[in-house]
């Protein structure tokens, strides 16, 4: 513990770091790099876990240790559910499925970096995997990354900290522990992977079109829903004196939005371009919006 | 195999094009955001035939389903993972056909008259005074429905602003927004719902298509062919919209003028990907508002989720005196993939903070960047593998920006009630009284060290009276090339200290004499 201190004393202002901190850093740094350098060996080791769910970027055992640091950025506590239950991995495994192969590989090297026990000896004196310390050990392993006084340390606990958190409470099962209601209008369920909107607003959708789009809906498209918002008890600005203040009032209530993506066009849609159709900014369907000033505080 | 032309006036989207198409406009027009769509409606107005390219998809209202997880992949540059190289800064730049103005917050502010003066005396920038300027900004205001947020309208979380300000004496202000009908859901960054939002998918994009312009969605501009100083043609690869992966049909484009609207990364790297950076300064001078936030819990229910996310803001410090750099006051919304991929430390303290997350608030400061004369902001350059790559080296001024942004912010909270106020760095700093503010001056102000953020991209295109150290001159045009214009915030040669969107509109209304005049 006492080779901790070093890493945990607070850089003050207009301090320079000595020339000892500048060779240390450099000649890790070079280590890292070359320990990280393209191979991915680091996790031959790693169990993997069960249950992670099919995975198109990440090895199953490069998901296991983004599992094991999600369990650590999110520690057991009621109403929390579990990483994996929120499924995590998979989450982060299909967000990196969407990036550029270039920053996939980035990732999964700083997976492999962070896994590794030789970085895990030069730096916090454990000559042991990430998954294999202890979850003391490895709240502490963290820690070390994220205060670390070499950049590419911090730079790496950024990006590991940014996507598990991000896939975590992206996850409406956890909204609940954190008390955020969701969004005021209950999204029905969408089709993946669904081309955006057509440029014509005024048309409604073809017969033709609708059936193929609730085939490929699962369950189907239902209605959006309208969740009543109630006041919350002790609302900022709730007492009757600052009736200038906007929370006491009840969320706004929102139709659905009327207007229905259209599936992708029928093949040959190009050989007969529709007419040029412009685009309507203010639908008429908008008055059915209350404007927020026709609200009445209850 | 190519296509004809189709008829004039309408958006296209990817998957609809079965063919190569080749096009043979008046003006093309790379990017359909704040320069992009402001500069095709007009020049299509006055009777030029324009096609724009935008790489993004075509989304609409019954798209925006208020969910981050979908949301931030869909509509935001590199699915919402970009940022500087380091990691230190978190750059959110939209994505879409209306380019960042889809998930714009709404904050609408004129150019302050010294930012001008400015460009004139340190940039050589020419014939661009205020008053040139301010009947493009009234237009624009006009078409985009901006005006004040009433202060019965401004949510808990802006009220921290409002109300610790006014107890601190500060001056503040309420913010003008974009909006019509808005019924302050909360949710602008993720793309209006009810079309409330006068965003460019709504107003000068249809504009455009009115006039005859054409509008491709997920077509991705890559190769610039070149004639001499002319250029030629623009090839674009057209993307499936699910997979965001080319579909092997292309779209060849050969204007008599072509307009950059690729946003302050997008265009240095369209040109640096065809080397056409004739005199080195090409994704140079790249400014970002850096931004930090301050974190505050309060006994009372904030919810910062709800409500429209800007509604006061503050530039009592933007001109801080010489040798320094300014900040401007800002609150942020609270929504929870985006309040924990910002919320300081990990394990138990990151978990007891996000289950406190309906009594917080945030507030940023955003440091005033590219005015002292040793300031050369940071750079768009592209990486080995392909990639766009951005550094931001912080100077020690624009660190003090943030640090004294951080302690006015904390003060700000701590007066407006807040139980207790928390840095955004890895270890935050604590703060439960004023006397604990000045814990900040000790606090590790690194990078990657304490969270920081842009939502301004701008710069790497500055205009500029030198064609040595400017990219385009006093009139947006690319001093090397003929018939090349510039027209969205990278040809800024200094940030603004104001929210960036609405200079843009203005100044891409003024453009677009000059482009047509060109291309006449």
């Amino acid at each position: 513990m006492a080779r901790r201190q070093r890493y945990q004393r607070v850089l003050l202002p207009g301090e320079k770091e000595g020339r000892r901190d500048f060779l240390r850093k450099g000649l890790v740094g070079g280590l890292l790099l070359a320990a990280g350098g393209g191979v991915f060996l680091a996790t031959r080791r790693t169990r993997a876990a069960s249950g992670l769910g099919p995975l198109q970027i990440l090895s199953p055992e490069e998901a296991t240790v983004v599992l094991a640091v999600a369990n650590r950025l999110v520690p057991e506590r009621v109403g929390f559910p579990r990483p994996l239950d929120v499924g995590v991995p998979g989450k982060v495994d299909a967000l990196l499925a969407g990036l550029h192969p270039g920053a996939q590989k980035e990732f999964r090297r700083l997976v492999n970096l962070f896994e590794g026990a030789v970085a895990g000896f030069l730096f916090e004196g454990q000559a042991r995997q990430f998954t294999a310390c202890s979850p003391w050990e490895q709240e502490d392993r963290l820690r070390g990354w994220a205060q670390s006084r070499v950049t590419l340390r911090r730079s790496g606990f950024r990006a590991l900290k940014k996507l598990v958190y991000a896939a975590y409470y992206g996850s409406p099962q956890t909204w609940p522990a954190i008390g955020y209601p969701g969004p005021p209008i209950a999204p029905a369920p969408v089709a993946p992977e669904r081309p955006p909107a057509e440029a014509s607003e005024e048309a409604p959708p073809k017969p033709v079109r609708a059936a193929q789009q609730a085939k490929a809906a699962e369950p189907g498209p239902r209605p959006a829903e309208v969740r009543p918002r109630p006041t919350p008890p002790g609302a900022r600005g709730a007492e009757p004196a600052e009736a200038a203040s906007p929370p006491a009032r009840p969320g706004p209530r929102v139709p659905e939005p009327s207007r229905q993506a259209e599936a992708p066009p029928a093949a040959g849609a190009l050989e007969a371009p529709p007419a040029p159709r412009p685009v309507e900014p203010y639908p008429a369907q908008r008055s059915g919006v209350p404007a927020p000033a026709e609200e009445a505080k209850p | 195999m190519t296509d004809k032309p189709q008829a004039p006036g309408r958006i296209v989207a990817g998957p609809e094009l079965r063919r190569d198409v080749e096009e043979r406009p008046d003006v093309c027009v790379v990017g359909s955001g704040a320069g992009g769509a402001v500069v095709a409606a007009h020049l299509a107005q006055k009777g030029l035939k324009v096609v724009v390219l935008e790489e993004g998809g075509r989304f609409g209202r019954a798209d925006f389903r208020m969910d981050e997880a979908t949301a931030y992949p869909r509509l935001y540059m590199e699915k919402g993972t970009r940022a500087t190289a380091d990691q230190a800064i978190t750059v959110l730049q939209g994505r879409a056909v209306g380019g960042s103005t889809v998930v714009n917050w709404t904050t609408s502010y004129r150019l302050p008259d010294r930012v001008l003066a400015h460009w004139a005396a340190a940039h050589g920038v020419e014939g661009l005074p205020p008053a040139a300027l301010a009947p493009h900004f009234a237009a624009v205001e006009e078409r985009l429905h901006v005006h004040e947020q009433p202060l019965a309208e401004v949510n808990p979380n802006n009220r921290v602003l409002w109300d610790g300000a006014q107890k601190l004496g500060l001056e503040r202000a309420l913010i003008r927004r974009n909006v019509r009908g808005c019924a302050n859901l909360g949710y602008c960054g993720l793309g209006c719902p009810i079309d409330a939002k006068a965003s460019m998918d709504l107003t000068y994009l249809p504009d455009a298509v009115r006039a005859g312009a054409r509008i491709y969605a997920n077509a991705r501009a890559a190769r610039i062919e070149r004639s001499g100083k002319r250029a030629a043609a623009v090839v674009a690869t057209v993307l499936d919209p699910a997979s965001d992966r080319p579909t092997g049909r292309k779209i060849t484009v050969r204007p008599r003028v072509l307009v950059l609207s690729a946003g302050a990364v997008g265009t240095p790297e369209l040109l640096l990907r065809n080397e056409m950076n004739p005199n080195g300064r090409v994704g140079l001078r790249t400014f970002l508002h850096p931004v930090t936030a301050s974190l505050a819990l309060f006994r009372e229910r904030i919810e910062g989720w709800r409500g429209a996310p800007q509604s006061v803001g503050s530039h009592a410090f933007a001109e801080p005196g010489p040798g320094k750099v300014g900040f401007f006051l800002e609150a942020a919304p609270l929504h929870p993939m985006l309040s924990a991929a910002a919320a300081p430390g990990i394990a138990g303290e990151h978990q007891e903070l996000m289950s406190r997350l309906p009594n917080a608030n945030a507030l940023i400061a955003l440091a005033i960047d590219g005015f002292l004369p040793e300031e050369a902001g940071g750079t768009v350059s592209l990486r080995s593998d392909g990639r766009v790559r951005i550094d931001y080296p912080i100077r020690p001024q624009v660190w003090e920006a943030l640090r004294e942004g951080a302690k006015v912010l904390a003060r700000i909270q701590l007066a407006a009630g807040a139980e207790a106020v928390y840095s955004l760095h890895e270890d935050p700093v604590v703060m439960r009284s004023a006397a604990e503010v000045a814990l900040l001056d000790r606090a590790p102000w690194l990078p990657a060290r304490v969270g920081l953020f842009s939502a301004h991209a701008m710069g790497g295109c500055a205009m500029g009276g030198d064609p040595k150290r400017s990219v385009v001159d006093s009139r947006l045009k690319m001093h090397h090339y003929e018939n090349v214009w510039v027209v969205d915030g990278s040809v800024f040669p200094t940030s603004l200290g104001v929210n960036p969107q609405e200079t843009i509109f203005a100044l891409a209304r003024w453009a677009a004499d000059h482009v047509a005049q060109g291309a006449g």
